[in-house]
C-alpha cells in the first residue's frame, strides 16, 4: 500500500515533468480559470456586503407626541425592542432632534433660523433598526397603534422596490458565480483531459503489460491534483500580489463597507484551493475511467 | 489493491538459458492455448471469427498467416481479452477468459507478451526504462527490476544501447527492445502482430531468429504475419484463417496451401 503510494506519487512526478508543455497548459489554464473564479467570488462578496449595508439604512422613525411622558416612552421602547424583527430602538429626544438639525444645516451652510424660535419645534422618535428590512411593515403598524406615536414615516412602497433591486442583485450575482464555476468546471476537465488524452499510448501499453486499473489511475490522479494544487498556489499568489492594491480600490469604491477580509481571504483560499485540486482529480479521474472501461 | 507477488522471472529465465537444449520438446501434452467452437460477432452485425477450433501447446510455434479482414486481428483481441468471443471458448494457461472477472484480467495479461509491428515504445523513455516500465506499472518490486530489467536486454543483445531513445534506434532495434519488453513478465506466450510489418527483409530474419530463440527457451510464440518467405523458409505450423475460419493448419507448412 506504501509502496503503491509511492510509485503512484514519483510516477505522476515523472508523468508531469516529462509532458511538460502539456503540464504547463494544463496549469496555465487552472490558473486563468480559478483567478476568474476568485474574481467573481470577491466581486459577488463586495455586492453582498453592499446591498446589506443599503438595507441596513432601512429605519422606521416614528414621531412621539409632545405629551408623551418619560414613562410612555420608555415602556413603549421596551416594547418595540422586544419584537424579533427588531435589532435595535434609539430613542431621540426634542433636544438631540434639535441638535441634529441644526447640525445639518451647518454642513450645508445654511443660516440657523431656529435660533429665532423661543421653543423647541420638533418632536422626538424613536428610530428603530430591524434584523431583516422586510418586517418593516409589522414593525411600522405595530408603532402606529400606539398612543404616543404621532405618526410613522410611510416608507414601505420605497423599501418595497429597494429590496426587489436588491434581491434581483444578490440572485443575479450567485447565478453569474455559478455559471463562471461551471464553465471553470468545463475548461479545467477539457484541458486534463487533453493532457490525458496525449498520453494514450502510455496507458495502452500500461494495460497491455497487463497493469491493473489502480496502478493506471492513481498516477494520473496524483497528476492532477498536482496541476490542481499548482494552479491554486499560483493564484493564490496573484491574488496575494494584487490585494492591496484591490483592497483600496474596494474601500475606495465602496466606502465603509462592513467586508470581513479576515474570513473573506479564508473563503478564497478554500475555494480556490478545493476548486482546483478538486476539479484536478476529476478531471483525471473521468480522463483514465475512459481507458478504462471497455 | 495489491501489488502481485513478484513472478520469478530472473530466476526461470537464468535456469531455462542454461537448461537450454534440454528440452527442446517441452512438455506435450500442456496447451497453453486452447480455442474452442469460437464464434466472434461484432455489435455491428459482422462475424469476424466462426467456428474457431485450435490447440497451441507449450513449446510451440505458430504462425498465422491469412489475408487482411481474415480474422488475425480478432483472434489476438480475444486472447489478450480486449474482446470476448460471443460463442465458445478461449482458454489461456487453463483459464477460460470469458469466466474471468474484470479485476482478473491484468494478472492474465502478465503471462502474454505482445509485439506489435509499430512497436509501441515510448519515445520519451530510453530502452532500459521502455522495458523497466513493465514491470514498474505492474507493481514489481523495484529491486529486483534492475536485474531482470539488464537479463532481457541481454538475451535481445540490447544491452549497448540501453541508454538510447527509442528515435536513437533502427527499426530492427526499437523491435527488439518491444521484444525485450515482451519478455520481462516471463510470459507463457508470446503474441507478435506482425512484428515484421515495417523492417526490410534482412533485419526481419534477425527478428524471426530472435523469436525462435526465445522460443528455444520454451516460451510459446504466435505470430501473425504477411511475410510469405519467412513462413515458408522456416517450416514450423502454419495456421490459415479465411473470411473468419481455419481453412488449414499444418505442421511444416508453408505460406501457401501446397497440394
Amino acid at each position: 500500500m506504501i509502496s503503491f503510494l509511492f510509485f503512484s506519487i514519483r510516477r505522476a512526478w515523472q508523468g508531469f515533468w516529462r509532458n511538460a508543455l502539456m503540464s504547463m497548459a494544463a496549469t496555465a489554464t487552472m490558473v486563468l480559470m480559478l483567478l476568474l473564479l476568485a474574481g467573481f467570488f470577491i466581486i459577488q462578496a463586495g455586492l453582498l456586503a453592499g446591498l446589506q449595508f443599503t438595507e441596513q439604512k432601512v429605519e422606521v422613525v416614528a414621531y412621539l407626541e409632545s405629551t408623551a411622558t418619560d414613562a410612555q416612552v420608555a415602556s413603549l421602547q421596551a416594547k418595540i425592542e422586544a419584537m424579533p424583527e427588531v435589532d435595535t430602538v434609539t430613542y431621540i429626544t426634542r433636544d438631540v432632534a434639535l441638535q441634529r438639525f441644526r447640525e445639518q444645516m451647518k454642513a450645508q451652510g445654511r443660516e440657523d433660523l431656529t435660533q429665532a424660535l423661543d421653543s423647541n419645534p420638533l418632536y422626538a422618535s424613536l428610530e428603530v433598526k430591524l434584523v431583516d428590512p422586510s418586517a418593516i411593515r409589522v414593525v411600522g403598524d405595530a408603532l402606529r397603534g400606539e398612543q404616543v406615536v404621532r405618526n410613522v414615516i410611510n416608507i414601505e412602497a420605497l423599501v418595497d422596490r429597494v429590496l426587489t433591486v436588491t434581491n434581483v442583485l444578490r440572485t443575479a450575482g450567485t447565478v453569474l458565480l455559478l455559471v463562471v464555476g461551471i464553465i471553470a468546471l468545463f475548461i479545467i476537465v477539457n484541458t486534463i483531459r487533453l493532457a490525458v488524452v496525449a498520453r494514450a499510448e502510455e496507458i495502452e501499453i500500461m494495460r497491455l503489460v497487463g497493469a491493473s486499473d489502480a496502478f493506471i489511475r492513481w498516477p494520473f490522479v496524483f497528476e492532477g491534483a498536482f496541476v490542481g494544487f499548482l494552479g491554486a498556489a499560483i493564484t493564490l499568489a496573484v491574488l496575494a500580489a494584487a490585494a492591496e492594491p484591490l483592497n483600496a480600490f474596494m474601500v475606495d469604491f465602496f466606502r465603509v463597507l462592513p467586508l470581513q477580509m479576515g474570513s473573506m481571504t479564508r473563503d478564497i483560499v478554500t475555494l480556490v484551493v478545493g476548486t482546483g485540486v478538486g476539479l484536478g482529480i476529476l478531471g483525471s479521474w473521468l480522463s483514465v475511467r475512459t481507458y478504462l472501461i471497455r | 489493491m495489491t501489488i502481485a507477488p513478484a513472478p520469478s522471472t530472473a530466476r526461470s529465465l537464468r535456469r531455462r538459458i542454461l537448461d537450454r537444449g534440454g528440452r527442446d520438446q517441452a512438455v506435450p501434452d500442456r496447451a497453453v492455448l486452447v480455442l474452442h467452437d469460437v464464434t466472434k460477432r461484432y455489435p455491428n452485425g459482422k462475424i469476424a471469427l466462426r467456428d474457431i477450433d485450435l490447440v497451441i501447446p507449450e513449446g510451440d510455434f505458430v504462425f498465422l498467416v491469412g489475408p487482411s479482414g481474415a480474422g488475425k486481428s480478432t483472434l489476438i483481441k480475444l486472447l489478450i481479452r480486449d474482446e470476448i468471443a460471443t460463442r465458445g471458448d478461449v482458454v489461456l494457461d487453463g483459464q477460460d477468459l470469458a469466466r474471468l472477472p474484470r479485476r482478473q484480467v491484468p494478472r492474465m495479461r502478465r503471462k502474454i507478451g505482445i509485439i506489435f509491428q509499430d512497436f509501441k515504445l515510448l519515445p520519451t523513455k530510453t530502452v532500459w526504462e521502455n522495458v523497466a516500465f513493465a514491470l514498474e506499472v505492474t507493481g514489481y518490486p523495484r529491486r529486483q527490476i534492475r536485474p531482470a530489467v539488464d537479463q532481457v536486454l541481454a538475451i535481445v543483445g540490447l544491452s549497448a544501447q540501453a541508454k538510447q531513445t527509442p528515435n536513437q534506434l533502427s527499426g530492427g532495434e526499437q523491435q527488439r527492445t518491444a521484444i525485450a519488453r515482451a519478455l520481462v513478465h516471463d510470459p507463457r506466450l508470446i503474441i507478435a502482430d506482425e512484428p515484421t510489418g515495417n523492417l526490410d527483409p534482412l533485419i526481419s530474419w534477425e527478428i524471426l531468429q530472435l523469436l525462435l530463440r526465445i522460443n528455444e527457451l520454451g516460451v510459446t510464440v504466435l505470430m501473425a504475419t504477411h511475410n510469405a518467405e519467412v513462413v515458408t523458409a522456416l517450416r514450423k505450423r502454419v495456421v490459415a484463417l479465411e473470411e473468419g475460419r481455419i481453412i488449414r493448419d499444418e505442421v511444416g507448412g508453408a505460406y501457401h496451401r501446397e497440394d
